[in-house]
């Protein structure tokens, strides 16, 4: 009896659940080919020689064993950590700036603060070389030292990882309960007491999340050392000149294999934070507002806008790199470095290629991907198929695009590999981008539909309405922000980056970064200045563009939000 | 169906229904969440046209059995029946039911209209069968007026109002309520809980609602099922379930109760300390440790001595009685009492006070010591 009623109680597969297999399955097909395998497959080619024998560790032993290698492990740590020095110290205080005190212009300052995320990290590579290079205008300043190293890496990564570091730091900021600060001051706690037992604390977490992800931006970070390394080699660049100069691919993937490591550490203790850090604020606290003071105020203010002062240095300079001449000696204003004579199949065949790709990226990556998040928060079932595509949809963030592009290389070039025609296809760089991206979507995906109402679907069930009219109804609409928010952050960092997709074009295919690179390496600096311009500038109308339909979406058609 | 609703409504008496058709039958339904069981072999049978409550705390299973009635949980075993048709094992989108939810669950990007019509129009029905139905149901509900507006502009009540009316649309069979008034304020509750019962019998609808709240389950419903650690303790009338609590835990969940330790004596006699009282008949071994279960309101208080005799150690107000705490004279034991407010001038009440103590026998049940309390 007891038998019979539970094998009549196993669930039939109904149409609508066998369709939600279906898309599972597709979800997870997608990130085992376009991540699990192509990393598996790298790790196998770091225990293989060029003739495809296993050979155990030996790649590693030879690279232990060659100085010029093992250099860059040091290197790429201090650059990093001299990195995250500069940017979380001065995103902190820009921050405090913004979410702590009553300083003039936060609006402003937080929408110039934005504009280093849309360049590609060759831009303020290239500015500072025409800034304190060789024939720098401000040269001087550097003492007698040299930007091309060390100094140039760091300053150009804390130009572009700066945003990065001032959003989380704000969002950590914001949250702020007043009932802790009016007990202090009801209990007489000097301020200096009151920010080191209740600012830092409640922010600790935001504070470490944040210093991890600006330590694994800056070890990952390709463009920047690129450009204005030198002779001072990081991982990321060994990784390139490994396969790109000397074709040797074995160690390619040993320097990758190494400059996953501290991906992956920092990716597990940000995940390990992150699930401490949940509700630490209550429900029930009341956000704390600033009171005028006006030499706090002002300080900050001053310092905020150096800050934003800098960035509009920055950016100015390689707009006006790029329509001078010849830097220095005749600054004569021309268009001319904007048809890119250096590059043989003309330049803005590559930015149009870049477009293609980041509206492609933007269009297909928003849809799948949000679409998978929904399967895996909002189905019934299927748990270790949702909970391996969860676990997949995190991983991206913790694998370099250096080791992503090369690791793409490894497995779709191979012979016998019935995908092999996607290789140097623009499918291959749209499917690089989304997998690349995936995570910081993803997280923003789950984050929206956590806070839908959990019965909506089942609401949706009960009126006998297929699933696929619930979500196109009500998720997807009600998300739209959300969902706009995604898009344009895939479209700008598919205009933007350079790391994977390096490894990944062809001459069909080339991208505008790319060609920032390309034409930078043949000596034509003001060509290399214009295309990263253009990359800024297709970013910031796509950006501003976003802002203008979230705008009218919010007063038009998603009218009921504001009803409240 | 149009016509089926208009001629629903038309009729001023409640829709007769054969007490004895059964609407659900639920058959040793079992469901596990790992180790933890969160029901346990649960049976019942749900008449055509009842309205039923699950009452229980939190955590008793209540909400994961309406859950697995809809589909949306599916058993771990056992079997549902809905109008004859096996239904166990079918998805929540083959099953006939309406549902509301806690959070009513209404979509924030339609409007009032939009939303009820959202079953509706997925069923090819045409677009002015549509208006008017929804018209209809607006109507049924009191917002007629409202279809333009968005659930945001909308008050706690009037959403939950939408939510039914969204549930009715489709004429389901069954209406499944899930703690529909908890969201509301106490004011608001009172009135709805009355409009809900008016309207299901009006429509005749057989309807399970899911309640922590007594009162509610008391004012409500036809049959309440009450259930705790994934077991039904008892399915009775509100009027059983209060007067004749088939378990300790149901004594003690519904209502005020007092619990003595006595000593159970013949068939209906118990010993509380050196006293025997009266009680109803009860199974219990003679000498067997057991807790007689008296209501506050049914203990008689009086300014003469009785065999049982207490010290008033308490007195509340609380309006039309008085609350009165007394210490047993020979037993350690605390036993309260609802005194009327007109009875308690005669007693002139007073802390320290010894009354004469009198608990009647028809009111009196044994239960075995131990037993499951709240």
């Amino acid at each position: 009896m007891m038998a019979e009623s539970f094998v009549k109680s196993a669930t039939k597969p109904s149409l609508e659940s066998l369709i939600r297999l279906l898309a599972l399955l597709a979800g997870v097909a997608l990130l085992v080919v376009g991540l699990l395998f192509p990393l598996l497959t790298m790790l196998i080619k770091s225990l293989q020689d060029r003739a495809g024998d296993f050979i155990g560790l030996a790649n590693f032993a030879h690279y232990f064993q060659t100085p010029t290698l093992v250099n860059s492990i040091a290197n790429s740590l201090r650059v990093a950590l001299m990195t995250t020095g500069v940017v979380v110290g001065l995103a902190f205080l820009c921050a405090y700036g913004i979410t702590r005190t009553c300083m003039p212009g936060k609006r402003l300052f937080r929408m110039l603060a934005i504009l280093p995320i849309l360049a590609p990290s060759l831009l303020p590579a290239i500015s500072l070389v025409y800034l304190f290079g060789n024939q720098g205008f401000l040269r001087d300043l550097l003492a007698g030292q040299s930007v091309y190293g060390p100094i140039g890496i760091v300053m150009g990564m804390s130009f572009w990882i700066f945003p990065h570091a001032l959003m989380l730091l704000t969002t950590a900021l914001t949250n702020s309960d007043a009932r802790l600060y009016e007990a202090a001051d009801a209990l007489g706690t000097p301020k200096w007491r009151t920010f080191l037992t209740i600012t830092l604390p409640g922010v600790r977490y935001g504070l470490i999340s944040c210093l991890f992800v600006v330590f694994t931006l800056a070890i990952t970070d390709f463009g920047v050392p690129k450009i204005i390394g030198g002779q001072f080699s990081v991982l990321a660049t060994d990784v390139y000149r490994q396969v790109v100069g000397q074709q040797n691919f074995q160690m390619g993937a040993v320097v990758s294999v190494i400059l996953l490591l501290p991906a992956v550490l920092s990716f597990i203790v940000d995940r390990w934070i992150q699930r401490r850090q949940v509700a630490q604020l209550s429900a029930r606290a009341v956000p704390w507002q600033p009171s005028p003071s006006p030499l706090r105020d002002w300080i900050f203010t001053l310092l905020c806008y150096t800050v934003a002062g800098v960035i509009l240095l920055v950016i100015g300079t390689a707009v006006y790199a790029s329509l001078i001449q010849f830097w220095p000696y005749n600054l004569s204003f021309t268009l001319e470095h904007y048809t890119f004579q250096g590059m043989a199949d003309g330049g803005w065949g590559a930015w149009f290629n870049s477009l293609k790709l980041a509206f492609s990226v933007a269009l297909v990556g928003t849809l799948v991907i949000f679409f998978n998040a929904w399967l895996i928060e909002k189905s019934e079932g299927y748990r270790p198929l949702r909970q391996g595509l969860h676990f997949m949809a995190m991983l991206p963030m913790a694998v370099p695009g250096m080791v992503l592009g090369l690791a793409y290389i490894f497995f779709f070039n191979q012979a016998g590999n019935p995908l092999n025609w996607l290789y140097s296809t623009m499918v291959i760089l749209v499917l690089n981008t989304l997998v690349h991206f995936y995570t910081v979507c993803h997280l923003t995906s789950v984050t929206a539909l956590k806070q839908l109402d959990p019965e909506f679907e089942a609401v949706g069930a009960s009126l006998k309405v297929p699933f696929w009219t619930t979500f196109s109804r009500i998720t997807l609409p009600v998300s739209l922000p959300a969902v706009l928010d995604i898009s344009v952050y895939l479209f700008v960092n598919a205009m933007t980056t350079v790391s994977a997709v390096v490894f990944l074009y062809n001459s069909d295919t080339r991208l505008a970064s790319v060609a920032v690179l390309h034409l930078d390496e043949a000596g034509y600096f003001a060509s290399a200045a214009a295309m990263a311009v253009l990359i800024f500038l297709t970013s910031l109308v796509v950006k501003l563009l976003h802002a203008v339909l979230t705008h009218v979406l919010l007063n038009n058609a998603q009218r009921w939000r504001l009803v409240s | 169906m149009h016509t089926t609703m208009t001629s629903l409504l038309a009729a001023d008496t409640p829709t007769v229904m054969t007490p004895t058709t059964s609407h659900l039958t639920i058959e040793a339904v079992t469901k596990r969440f790992g180790s933890f069981t969160a029901l346990d072999g649960i049976s019942l049978t749900i008449n055509e046209g009842e309205f039923v409550c699950f009452l229980g705390p939190s955590g008793c299973g209540k909400t994961t059995l309406l859950r697995t009635i809809a589909g949306l949980a599916q058993q771990t075993a056992g079997t549902l029946i809905q109008r004859g048709e096996d239904i166990s094992s079918l998805p929540p989108q083959a099953r006939d039911f309406g549902i509301v939810f806690q959070s009513y669950a209404l979509f924030p990007n339609l409007t009032v209209f939009n939303n009820v019509a959202y079953g509706l129009r997925n069923r090819r029905v045409e677009r002015s069968h549509i208006h008017a139905r929804v018209n209809e149901l607006l109507a049924l509900v009191n917002l007629t007026g409202s279809e333009k507006k968005y659930p945001a502009a909308l008050s706690g009540g009037q959403q939950q109002r939408v939510a039914l009316a969204r549930a009715l649309a489709t004429e389901p069979g069954l209406l499944l309520l899930d703690e529909p008034l908890s969201a509301l304020d106490a004011r608001v509750r009172g009135h709805l809980r009355s409009q809900i019962k008016a309207l299901q019998a009006r429509l005749g609808v057989t309807t399970i609602m899911v309640t922590h709240d007594q009162e509610e389950a008391l004012t409500m419903a036809d049959r309440i099922v009450v259930m705790n650690h994934g077991v039904i303790e008892q399915v009775g009338t509100p009027a059983e379930i209060y007067h004749q609590p088939a378990s300790a835990f149901v004594a003690s969940f519904i209502g005020s109760m007092n619990f003595l330790e006595v000593t159970a004596q013949g068939d209906n006699q118990a010993l509380l300390g050196t006293t025997s009282c009266a009680c109803l008949s009860h199974t219990l071994k003679v000498g067997q440790a057991a807790q007689l279960a008296i209501r506050p309101e049914t203990v008689a208080l009086s300014r003469q001595a009785g065999a049982l005799n207490g010290e008033v150690i308490g007195i509340e107000f609380l309006g039309p009685f008085q609350r009165v705490t007394l210490r047993l004279t020979d037993a350690d034991q605390t036993l309260i009492a609802d005194v009327p407010s007109r009875d308690s001038t005669d007693l002139c009440l007073y802390q320290g006070q010894v009354l004469g103590i009198h608990l009647p026998a028809e009111a009196a049940r044994l239960y075995p010591a131990g037993s499951s309390q709240q």
